[in-house]
């Protein structure tokens, strides 16, 4: 068993609107002309401490505790999970 | 291509056309002819609603009705339903539904200054339905606080048969001088522009089109979904009101279902025109197909109609709020709709055909268990009613909303004076100086429609035109939203036929006009089951005087407590039967139209003499709910005698207390003025009785030969019925 540092990072899926991102971007960014900047996305990032016997159990904890407690929701977000060791 | 035309409907299309549609041209046709945007099986009964009355200055037809409810004044509102995006993504859903009904109110011009969400959701305990309810209330508060427009009223049901598919009406009122009222018509050589967000692939028809040569990645169901923008919302209501003070625009029309083509092709029908659109010209957020372009559904956006003189000034003012707009092309007088792309003429047809396709008639057949629904209850055990009242009161269809409304600013804007929860209307002053103002409020009871949905519906008319006389106001107008099941079926368009028809016979004989509404229909669950079909009512009336408002919560000691109107043996269908017996069966409440229009002129002469402290109409829960409310808000404690309430036929006291007959209020009326309370009545023909006074202890007491059958604390009472829906829902 060991503890993990697990990422999970929660978005629009890609195609959808991202209003709030694309406010920043036109507002802030581009207004003070950091125009190397491309596109801009917005995510709500949880970090969790598991204890898990190793990364991709502990990935697997999180992605199922993800999908069951309706952390987001599957028809309008894309989630990634990482984990760090 | 993936289509939900009928093969009927296509050889219609080909005859219209004379030849084989474009695939620009199908597209179009799929949206306008769908149902949302046709009406196309609902037509022929919405005929049968009044909609005519001397104060209506824009019935049916335009994206929102007008009424003018004190001279020179117009109120502009309208109920629109969100109930299958909010399946899917709840918050979103909830805010966009939001977001499509204020602009249907911006497009004649009017600010909009409140809204109401009436929201028919399942089981609070149903873990499904709770993740939705949540969603659907947070998109609706975080849209509505951020448009800068308040929350003021609506109804909330909480049942198992929306635990996957909800019902999500929303509604929103907007004022204007009658003069500035945007009431102008297009003519060939106006400029057609589209205002507002990028187009982009969101909102595209729906599932059925997200086909693979539709979308960069099959599979993915993106049609369904729109992401709610209120941030672009807020600038599109400031610089549209800028625009008409300005008087710049002719005509404007919100790019809701059906889209572009939708705005394009209706108005251009309503007006005998043509019109020449250039797609080139769209500003978009992803590069999209041409087709694509006439059928998203992008939220945020709208049609302005603008004489070509105005041009310059229009796209200056939009600048100005930094509000994105292409200039799309013009109307003209040919008839038909030209859109080109790069050079080509994409789609050619004619306007009238593509905006109004043929009625579809629906066989309309009452299902086989309603001889079971609708048989009168007989022998239901007695159960100690104190015990009944506190079921009653923790029951989430009548216990506090607190939980909902503390999410909305239901205040900002200053207009609001009376705070949702106290009043049986939620009612707003027409500016900070005038005394003048209006009452607004929005109906259903799901379970009476979903027995009898001729009676239901009626009674949705009714409950509405009490809310808006309970708080002082004269009714003036209603808009509705029959929520139904598939039409095609027709056990479930029984449903819809039915409610219509008891929404026409009650407004007609109210003498208060129909000015508006939407219609849905597929409102099933996964299985194919409808939910509980739903009529829901949105009442607007006149108040002359703010001050003289009345809310429900008792407000003295040793006052008397009247009730007006009769009660009668009417326990079917009543929310008692359905949480204490657990029986959703029954006779629904005989609406009662003759006594409703004696008993509310009644309770007008109260308001208008200055005889009533309180007033709360009786309905879910009967009377013994209102009671307690009224005692529970005031904090103020009563004693009433069952004997007291004339109730004629009825054999025990359930009936008398938790009965659910129409046509009642009850009023608080102070000593020295019961004897003019009660000639007034007797001139009137109207049945009133003193049931009993409200007293100086805290207690909620109900006597049956002098014996308490009901004797508790205020506290207790106000403990369950605030506590229970917020311990449900954290």
């Amino acid at each position: 068993m060991g503890l993990y540092r697990v990422v999970v990072v929660v978005s629009y899926k890609k195609g959808l609107k991202d209003p709030e991102a694309e406010t920043i971007y036109r507002d802030l960014i581009l207004k003070h002309g950091y125009r190397a900047v491309k596109e801009l996305r917005i995510g709500k990032q949880f970090t969790l401490l598991v204890e898990a016997e190793d990364s991709e159990k502990a990935s697997s904890y999180v992605r199922e505790l993800c999908d069951k407690l309706m952390i987001y929701n599957p028809v309008i977000h894309d989630i990634e999970v990482t984990v760090y060791s | 291509m993936i289509t939900v035309l009928t093969t009927e409907e296509i050889n219609e299309i080909r005859k219209v056309l004379g030849r084989e549609p474009t695939a620009e041209e199908l597209a179009m046709f799929e949206a306008q002819w769908s149902e949302h945007c046709s009406y196309k099986s609902s037509r022929r009964l919405l005929k049968l609603l009044p909609t005519k009355g001397k104060n209506v200055l824009i019935g049916p037809g335009r994206d929102a009705p007008a009424v003018e409810v004190f001279p020179g004044i117009a109120v502009i509102f309208k109920i629109e339903s969100h109930n299958h995006p909010s399946a899917v993504d709840p918050y979103n859903g909830a805010a966009t539904g939001i977001g499509g009904v204020v602009r249907d109110i911006l497009t004649l011009g009017a600010k909009p200054i409140a809204l109401l969400d009436m929201l028919y959701l399942g089981d609070p305990s149903d873990r499904r339905a709770q993740w939705l309810i949540k969603g659907i209330v947070r998109g609706i508060s975080d849209y509505g606080n951020r448009i800068g427009v308040p929350t003021v009223a609506g109804d909330t049901w909480f049942d198992s048969s929306f635990n996957t598919q909800p019902l999500v009406n929303v509604a929103c009122v907007g004022l204007i001088r009658v003069e500035d009222l945007l009431n102008s018509k297009p003519i060939p050589g106006d400029v057609i522009l589209v205002a507002g967000n990028p187009t982009g692939r969101d909102g595209l028809l729906g599932s059925s089109f997200a086909s693979k040569s539709l979308s960069d990645e099959p599979g993915r169901d993106i049609g369904a979904v729109q992401v709610a923008d209120p941030l672009m919302e807020k600038v599109l209501i400031d610089s549209i009101v800028e625009l008409v003070q300005k008087r710049v625009v002719k005509f404007i029309k919100d790019l809701g279902g059906g889209g572009l083509t939708t705005a394009v092709a209706e108005t251009a029908a309503d007006f005998g025109l043509g019109a020449e659109i250039f797609l080139d010209n769209l500003h978009l957020r992803a590069e999209l197909t041409p087709l694509e372009m006439l059928v998203s559904e992008s939220q945020e956006r709208m049609m302005l109609v603008v004489d070509k003189q105005h041009l310059g000034k229009v796209l200056e003012v939009l600048g100005k709020y930094d509000v994105p707009s292409s200039v799309l092309g013009s109307f003209d007088s040919s008839g038909r709709i030209k859109v080109y792309f790069r050079g080509k003429l994409v789609a050619d047809v004619p306007a009238r055909e593509l905006a109004r396709p043929r009625d579809v008639y629906r066989v309309s057949r009452p299902p086989k268990e309603l001889v079971e629904l609708v048989s009168p209850v007989s022998s239901i055990p007695l159960v100690p009613v104190s015990k009944a009242l506190r079921v009653l009161l923790s029951s989430p269809n009548i216990a506090s909303k607190k939980w909902i409304y503390e999410q909305y600013d239901y205040e900002v804007g200053v207009r609001t004076v009376v705070k949702p929860g106290y009043g049986d209307a939620a009612v707003l002053r027409l500016d900070a100086e005038d005394v003048r103002g209006i009452a607004v409020k929005g109906d259903a009871n799901p379970r009476y429609t979903s027995i009898d949905p001729f009676r239901g519906a009626a009674n949705s008319v009714a409950e509405c035109y009490r809310n808006l006389v309970s708080v002082g106001s004269t009714p003036v107008a209603f808009v509705d939203e029959p929520n139904a099941g598939n039409p095609e079926r027709p056990e479930h368009f029984w449903y819809f036929e039915m409610m219509v028809k008891g929404v026409a016979w009650m407004a007609e004989e109210l003498g208060v006009p129909i000015v508006g509404g939407k219609v849905s229909f597929y409102n099933e669950d996964s299985r194919g089951r409808q939910v509980k079909p739903t009529a829901t009512i949105v009442g607007i009336g006149a108040v002359e005087d703010v001050r003289r408002v009345k809310t429900l919560d008792f407000k003295q000691e040793g006052s008397a407590v009247l009730l007006v109107g009769e009660t009668f043996p009417e326990i079917g269908s009543t929310e008692y039967l359905a949480r204490v017996h657990g029986l959703e069966v029954g006779e629904v409440p005989i609406p009662r139209p003759n006594q409703e229009l004696r008993n509310a002129s009644y309770v007008s002469k109260l308001v208008e003499n200055d005889v009533a402290l309180s007033i709360h109409d009786v309905s879910l829960g009967g009377l013994a709910v209102a009671l307690a409310e009224m005692a529970i808000l005031g904090d103020v404690g009563v004693d009433v005698s069952v004997e007291k309430v004339v109730c004629r036929g009825c054999t025990r006291i359930d009936e008398v207390l938790f009965s659910e007959s129409q046509a009642r209020y009850v009023v608080e009326v102070p000593q020295e003025r019961v004897e003019v309370a009660l000639n007034l009545a007797e001139a009137l023909g109207v049945r009133v009785s003193v049931v009993g006074r409200t007293t100086s202890k805290k207690l909620f007491v109900v006597r049956a030969n002098q014996q308490a059958v009901v004797e508790e604390s205020l506290d207790e009472l106000r403990d369950i019925y605030e506590r229970n829906l917020s311990e449900l829902l954290e």
